[in-house]
């Protein structure tokens, strides 16, 4: 009888080894939720540093005056506010259709064409955007002003920039909520002899709209407050650049001059020795983060909208 | 629900389209753009809004520093460009056919932010140019106290700053410091931009200029009216001629006026022999092709050189002597 009662000893063992397991499990709660909180914490930081640095320069001129050079005060940024408009809207206009369309290539074609363009894809993903405005001023910006002295930067150049770096985005958030549309609606589809394209148009689409939307929104968030893209291809302006068409019936934004943008627009007051303007730049950062913030909301109710409709 | 996608979808392309082809259209003419020096930059936005009031041309000037706008004139990105250093042979021979208009003159002063002492402490350029060697560290040396009897200097330790980007100012700043300094010249040179033994850069005047007032012991080189826009203490330097002078619109004008332009400007105002003047200074200018350069463009540079020339005193800059601005008008009117 040398040897210990098995019973006792297992036991003894097991219950050390619980003990240690759920030590270890509180262990790595605690640090999941200490980082979980930890990101808020930032978030929350640099939400209270631009409320109370910026909130106070909110003023309505910010949004009504183009910046005032005489009297700094009185200026706003109502041309950055619409540049970047204007730019987000040139940037779907490229990105989009290219990201979308690519999405769904990538979805449903095979071999190898397709896996080398998913990896390019997720190759442009990683490129620093300045880069990506390097490039937009050598294929756009520069080209122009040789064929056209005085000319080159422009509202164009700065929207094919934010457009490229959109691409990635939409493709593939296109191609995984595609994915997710149950195989069974498609063959019903395809069963009742719709083409392939038809089918994807008409049934796929629209059952992953949400889905989609919400990543052309994460998408223009995110080009949103790009600044460097812009320092090669925009320029910057104070000005708000539109002109009179249709006989001066209707005006519409200048595509082929300089633009401003809010990110440019508080780069460039941040780096002011004028409290004024370093104001200004803190009110700025709040309208950009507002308007990111309407962009996510706005992607939000596009996903309900469309589970409601499901319903 | 399939039909309202379709719809949304179809409605979003076609607005698409409709902005691509009216934004096509330009209304580039009534726009002139311009980029460069942040020198001038306070005074020049102020011209273009009298001129836009005056005219209803809009001008769009982007301060992006003098290197910037000589690499933007010279690509043609910009109708006209603006730098405080005169363009070098190598720049020359990039952009054929260069004009250098000078529109103003300026100071640049040695500002300072050291704990209790106010404006106007003395500095030679043997001293100014041992700081930013690193040679001199720390505001209580025997060297800089003995030039300032009355001012109680701390033992703070003393903080450079200089630019960061392609600068104008550094030009006018580094040639004059190698015109006086061997060791200067020698060891750090001067150009746009050097290769600064020491101290930390900031990003255009407004930048150094931040950075001086951010740090207790601060000392960079910026222009007059920043520094007196923003209110930063600077320093009177010794001239030529032995004398301090403390930079004013004044003794940057006695500066201008002693010096002797070539044919094609191309030249800084520094270490000037007039007595009263103010060694670190120089004129800046606006950088536009003598052909093919529009109308519009030349009579914004008439409009400068004479009804804008009444802003620059109030604006810390010192008007054009009248020789200069003579034959500044003379170089406008030869452009076709």
């Amino acid at each position: 009888m040398s040897v210990a009662p098995p019973h006792s000893s297992l036991l003894g063992k097991q219950s050390g080894n619980v003990a240690r397991r759920k030590a270890q499990n509180v262990v790595m709660l605690s640090l999941c939720m200490l980082a979980a909180g930890l990101a808020i914490l930032v978030l929350g930081l640099v939400l209270f540093f631009l409320l109370s640095k910026g909130f106070s320069s909110l003023h309505l001129s910010l949004f009504t005056r183009p910046p005032d050079n005489i009297d700094i005060k009185k200026g706003g940024m109502i041309q950055s506010i619409f540049g970047t408009l204007v730019l987000l809207g040139i940037a779907s206009c490229l990105g989009l259709p290219l990201g979308i369309l690519g999405g769904i290539y990538q979805l449903e074609a095979k071999g190898k064409f397709a896996s080398t363009v998913r990896f390019f894809t997720d190759v442009l993903n990683g490129i620093p955007s300045i880069v990506i405005g390097i490039f937009a001023y050598a294929a756009i910006v520069y080209p122009v002003a040789q064929a056209h002295p005085g000319t080159g930067f422009s509202a164009y150049a700065g929207g094919f920039a934010l457009g490229i770096l959109m691409v990635p985005t939409v493709m593939r958030t296109t191609e995984e909520i595609l994915r997710l549309v149950p195989f069974a609606l498609r063959e019903a589809s395809l069963g009742l002899g719709a083409t392939r394209w038809r089918t994807m148009w008409s049934v796929v689409l629209p059952a992953a709209r949400g889905g989609v939307i919400t990543g052309i929104m994460l998408a223009l968030a995110r080009i949103a407050g790009e600044t460097a893209p812009l320092l090669f291809t925009i320029l910057g302006s104070e000005y708000f650049s539109t002109h009179a068409v249709l006989g001066g019936h209707a005006h519409v934004p200048t595509l082929n001059a300089p633009i401003d943008a809010l990110p440019l627009r508080i780069y460039n007051y941040s780096q002011d020795v004028n409290p004024d303007r370093q104001a200004q730049a803190w009110a700025g950062a709040v309208v950009l983060i507002s308007l990111i913030l309407v962009l996510s909301i706005a992607a939000r109710f596009a996903t309900r909208g469309n589970m409601q409709e499901e319903k | 629900m399939l039909n309202s996608f379709t719809q949304t979808w179809k409605g979003a392309v076609l607005a698409a389209l409709g902005l691509a082809l009216l934004g096509g259209t330009s209304a580039q003419a009534q726009q002139i753009t311009g980029a460069g020096a942040t020198f001038p930059a306070p005074l020049y936005l102020k011209w273009f809004q009298e001129y836009k009031n005056a005219t209803g041309a809009q001008v769009n000037y982007q301060a992006i520093g003098s290197g910037g706008g000589i690499k933007n004139i010279t690509a043609h990105a910009v109708d006209f460009g603006a730098s405080d250093a005169p363009m070098n042979a190598a720049e020359m021979a990039a952009a054929p056919g260069i004009l250098h208009i000078p529109t103003v003159a300026g100071a640049v002063v040695v500002a300072y932010n050291i704990p209790g002492v106010g404006p106007g402490i003395h500095l030679t350029s043997t001293i100014i140019s041992d700081i930013f060697l690193g040679k001199i560290t720390k505001w209580n040396d025997s060297q800089i106290t003995r030039l300032s009897p009355g001012t109680k200097f701390p033992s703070t330790s003393i903080f450079p700053v200089h630019r960061s980007d392609g600068s104008g100012t550094t030009n006018i700043f580094t040639t004059y410091l190698g015109e006086v300094s061997p060791e200067w010249k020698d060891s750090v040179g001067a150009g746009k931009s050097v290769h600064w033994p020491n101290g930390l850069g900031g990003k255009g005047n407004a930048g150094v200029a931040q950075l001086i007032k951010q740090n207790d012991g601060g000392i960079g080189y910026i222009e007059l009216s920043y520094a007196v826009t923003y209110n930063i203490p600077y320093a009177g330097v010794r001239n030529a001629k032995g004398k301090f002078i403390y930079p004013s619109v004044e003794n940057t004008s006695i500066a201008a006026e002693g010096v002797t332009l070539p044919a094609d400007f191309r030249k800084v105002i520094t270490n000037t022999s007039a007595p009263e003047g103010y060694p670190i200074t120089g004129f800046t200018f606006l950088l536009v092709y003598k052909n093919g350069t529009r109308p519009e463009v030349k009579k914004l540079l008439e409009w400068c050189l004479t009804t804008g020339q009444a802003d620059a005193a109030a604006q810390q800059y010192a008007p054009l002597p009248p020789s200069v601005k003579r034959r500044a008008l003379a170089a406008v009117a030869s452009m076709r």
